[in-house]
């Protein structure tokens, strides 16, 4: 090291002098006590006129206590003279009062005010040097980085917690457990009031890490007048009297007035602010400045993440109206049939598609019923289902014949699609449900190019009905198909649309699921009721997608129970398991 | 068949019940149920004394080969409904927050959830039931649209754990707590630990957890700093080789096996990827264990359909060469296939 190295360190304080002002000091203050055989010895210089080491060593930033073996400091360095003024030559470093400076183990201290550090070196002929160094900076320095590390540590939890319940409810409660115990003892959070009544949120710290979180509702006039302000934007100042009014409020469990610190801060919203939070601790630590602005950076985050929760809400309200209209309605009860249904959007976190089932109950004790499948996903397929369920709902009070019906929605769609520019279409079954004295059905059903039903005999077969017809919605007066199926008690028959068929999914995830599958799945469930069917088919087929994205999945399965509702037991001849490979699936 | 009779207490009723489920007649089985509740037997005993205990042995008449799937289902079916009226009947009141009770992705049984959704019903939680294979995204827009004091989360097959932790994590991103339950966390709940939830062995134990949202919070942090070794993403990015090749395998060595008819073959695809579903699982969770269990079930249920334990010995034996260079997964095939070699000894006796 050299005294240019040194001077490179010097911290900029004026507290290490200048070479030029201490170079008579230091010679007059330990001129003959300097023995240069006392120092390691150092590789010589090469060429250079020989340095006075010395005056070298002076200008460390350490400051040097030399002391010979009786103890007696010999040498005090100029650094050290002014770190440690007590130390004197020609008296024993003992009694110069510096406890630190005792048994020879490094040490760091606090000195007149200054973070000290001091370590011993032994010396030749039982002598020692004390290395002292003023750490007061660096030590604040990194108490300072410390602290600027816990607050963006705290800050990017804050923004990984907050940044994710859309709950406007749940993200309060995020908001206020968050600021215990980084920011309070006992967080409180009053949200902006509607209607007069204003909701709160209080965290309050407990013995262990989990803060306990309750939560109120408080008529707007009774909010504190620092809370009041608040709201308005303002954050009061004056600190004193707002400790006050929450402790009389209640508000600060397990605080007093008299030795608490508190702050309040609001939330900033959309225009005004969404709510106001307020922070209390012991006053053992008081909110400085530093606090102060972690607390703001904190109220906007929580600010913007109710903002966005509350936005969410408001959004949401609609959407889960529009979807609630949008969702295929149960079939409704009929004398004879046993219904079940399963669906399954493509969009799990929409829950509305293109698929659509439902029934209506004619006036003769016989049911409409219907599945089908419009073009396109989402949204549009799904907003396109409901003008198709509604035609259906109107017409089927003016044509009971499938057929018939079928046309007259045909005509219907046509001219709304034509009127919106849509060009959508729908395949679909739609059958009329009769039933019999003797416990069963008569299904008359008519096709518009969709897939055929399949019934489950009560024999255990698995037919595939033949139902051909055209697209609906596409051209005026299609041809449509027509079949009448006759249901013995117990039997069903089951309407799928093409997301069970087409699923994609086997070894590779691409090899479509295909009726020939959807007819093995089935057979051997002909005493199944009619929901564990259709659910069974939900199932099989999502087990062959494996978790992979798939189309809409409908299924809607009719079985004949007789008036009673309940299907005959001794119909239900039970097949002996096929074999051991069919029978090997893992669902128990 | 036998006339349910009104018994007074549930095991007392058990035999007929099961008598029920056998014929699959939904009321007759409604009216054990409702007998013992006019009897004053309390709801909660009903749901866990009659049907919890009835629903355990139809799966294992299913695992016997005693029932067909077919049977199973319609035997569910009912007990769903038993459910349903036993609720109906019970009637209660809520008075507590709401609790969303669901099955994992992919998972379909919904029963013992359902169990789970009722106690809480009864105990006064607003119980909402998502039922069986709740899509992730479906849950969690659930949660954002109505907030929930807690979630609760089903998962029978312990080869569903990778996704039941996506759903877990998807609920603690929403800032709802979650208890899990069901025989895939382990009889222990010792996988739930290792994903970091909390874990509910009972449906009672379930609702007191529940009721202490503090405890449901105070859960230790997952342990999966083992998926650093890449084993369980490359097991997963290598299924359907995997499958191919043990097919392949088993066409060369079975001759049997190249006459599958269509569904056969699917069986057999399926089961193939069960095995290596089952092994990432447990290389998901980093305990080979899991791995020899599910072995030690699926040699029970082939030998009950006549299947020898050689035969999967056959197809660990093949994935234990194909993945030599993967230590975790081969040492929990060795494992396997020591549970195979078990059984094909017992079976020699």
């Amino acid at each position: 090291m050299t005294a240019s190295d040194v001077r490179g360190f010097d911290p900029g304080d004026g507290r290490i002098s200048t070479p030029s002002t201490t170079r008579a000091l230091a010679r007059s203050a330990d001129a003959s006590l300097r023995p240069a055989a006392a120092l390691p010895p150092l590789a010589p210089d090469r060429g250079g006129a020989e340095p006075d080491w010395s005056e070298v060593v002076e200008h460390f930033r350490e400051g040097l206590v030399v002391c010979d073996a009786a103890g007696v400091v010999r040498h005090v360095s100029p650094v050290a003279e002014r770190l440690l003024p007590e130390v004197v030559p020609g008296e024993l470093l003992t009694a110069a009062g510096v406890p630190a400076l005792g048994d020879g183990s490094p040490v760091t201290f606090t000195h007149r005010g200054r973070q000290l550090t001091a370590r011993q070196v032994p010396l030749s002929g039982a002598r020692c040097c004390w290395y002292v160094e003023d750490v007061t900076e660096s030590a604040s320095r990194a108490d300072a980085l410390l602290a600027e590390r816990a607050r963006s540590a705290f800050l990017a939890v804050v923004g990984d917690k907050l940044g994710n319940p859309l709950h406007p409810d749940r993200a309060a409660a995020a908001v206020v457990r968050l600021a215990v115990p980084s920011l309070a003892e006992v967080a409180v959070l009053v949200l902006a009031p509607r209607a007069g009544r204003a909701r709160w949120w209080r965290a309050s710290r407990c013995d262990d890490e989990t803060p306990l979180v309750d939560s109120g509702v408080l008529p707007g006039v009774d909010l504190p007048a620092a809370i009041a302000d608040g709201l308005t934007g303002v954050e009061p100042h004056a600190v004193d009297w707002l400790v006050e009014q929450a402790v009389d409020a209640g508000w600060l469990p397990g605080l007093s007035g008299a030795e608490s610190a508190a702050r309040v801060v609001p939330l900033p919203g959309r225009d005004a602010p969404v709510g106001v939070l307020l922070v209390a601790r012991r006053n053992t630590r008081w909110y400085d400045e530093d606090d102060v602005q972690l607390i703001r950076a904190f109220a906007a985050r929580a600010g913007a993440a109710l903002t966005t929760a509350l936005l969410y809400r408001d959004q949401a309200e609609v959407a889960d109206t529009l979807q609630a209209s949008l969702l295929p309605v149960e079939p409704v009860e009929a004398a004879g049939v046993e219904w079940g249904t399963a669906y399954r959007p493509a969009q799990a976190g929409l829950r509305i598609g293109g698929d659509f089932y439902g029934s209506h109950r004619l006036a003769d004790g016989g049911s409409v019923f219907f599945l089908g499948d419009v073009s396109g996903k989402g949204v549009e397929a799904a907003v396109f289902t409901g003008q198709l369920r509604q035609c259906l709902q109107a017409l089927h009070r003016l044509e009971s014949h499938p057929g018939r019906l079928l046309r007259l929605l045909n005509d219907a769609l046509l001219e709304t699609t034509q009127a919106h520019g849509q060009g959508r279409f729908a395949t679909m079954v739609l059958g009329v449900a009769r039933p019999h004295r003797d416990g069963g059905l008569t299904l008359t059903m008519a096709g518009g190019g969709h897939l055929p039903p399949l019934v489950l005999r009560a024999s255990g077969e698995v037919e595939s009905v033949s139902l051909r017809g055209m697209l609906i919605g596409v051209v005026p007066d299609p041809r449509v198909g027509e079949v009448t199926v006759r249901l013995a008690p117990g039997e069903t028959c089951l309407l799928y649309s093409d997301g069970v068929t087409e699923a994609r999914g086997g070894r590779r995830g691409d090899e479509q699921f295909g009726p020939e599958r959807l007819v093995t799945a089935v057979t051997g469930c002909q005493r199944m009721p009619a929901p564990a069917l259709a659910e069974r088919v939900e199932q099989v087929t999502c087990d062959w997608l494996g978790h992979g994205d798939h189309d809409d999945i409908a299924v809607l399965a009719l079985r004949a129970v007789g008036p009673s509702g309940r299907a005959p037991r001794h119909l239900h001849s039970v097949p002996e398991p096929v074999g051991a490979e069919q029978q090997r699936e893992t669902d128990a | 068949m036998s006339a349910p009779t009104a018994a007074a207490d549930p095991t007392d009723a058990y035999r007929g019940y099961l008598d029920c489920l056998t014929d699959a007649d939904e009321y007759a089985a409604i009216d054990v149920a409702l007998a013992l509740l006019d009897a004053g037997v309390p709801a909660e005993r009903v749901l866990l004394d009659l049907v919890a205990p009835a629903q355990a042995e139809v799966g294992e008449r299913w695992a016997r080969n005693e029932w067909s799937v077919a049977q199973e289902h319609a035997a569910t079916h009912i007990s769903e409904r038993v459910v349903a009226a036993v609720a109906a009947h019970a009637n209660t009141r809520p008075t507590g927050g709401r609790v969303v009770v669901a099955c994992m992705d992919g998972e379909w049984h919904a029963l013992p959830p359902r169990l789970v959704a009722e106690v809480l019903r009864l105990r006064g939680w607003q119980v909402t039931f998502l039922g069986a294979s709740v899509p992730a995204a479906h849950l969690v827009s659930y949660l954002h649209r109505h907030d929930a004091h807690a979630v609760a989360l089903a998962c029978a097959l312990p080869m569903r754990l990778p996704h039941a932790h996506r759903m877990i994590e998807a609920c603690r991103r929403s800032d709802v707590p979650v208890v899990v339950g069901g025989r895939g966390f382990g009889t222990d709940g010792r996988w739930a630990a290792k994903l970091g939830a909390a874990w509910a062995p009972s449906a009672p134990a379930a609702a007191e957890l529940v009721a202490d949202e503090r405890a449901l919070r105070r859960v230790a942090p997952a342990q999966l700093s083992h998926l650093a070794d890449d084993e369980y993403a490359s097991l997963i990015r290598r299924r359907g080789e995997l499958i191919d090749s043990a097919l392949a395998d088993l066409r060369e060595r079975v001759p049997a096996a190249r006459d599958y008819t269509v569904a056969q073959l699917d069986a057999t695809v399926s089961d193939l990827g069960h095995i290596v579903d089952f092994l990432a699982a447990a290389l998901y969770v980093d305990d080979p264990s899991l791995f020899a269990e599910f072995v030690e079930w699926l040699v029970g249920i082939l030998s009950s359909r006549g299947v020898p334990a050689a035969a999967a010995d056959l197809t660990l034996e093949h994935y234990a060469g194909v993945l030599r260079d993967f230590p975790r997964a081969a040492y929990a095939l060795a494992l396997g296939r020591a549970e195979t070699s078990a059984a094909g000894s017992r079976a020699a006796r």
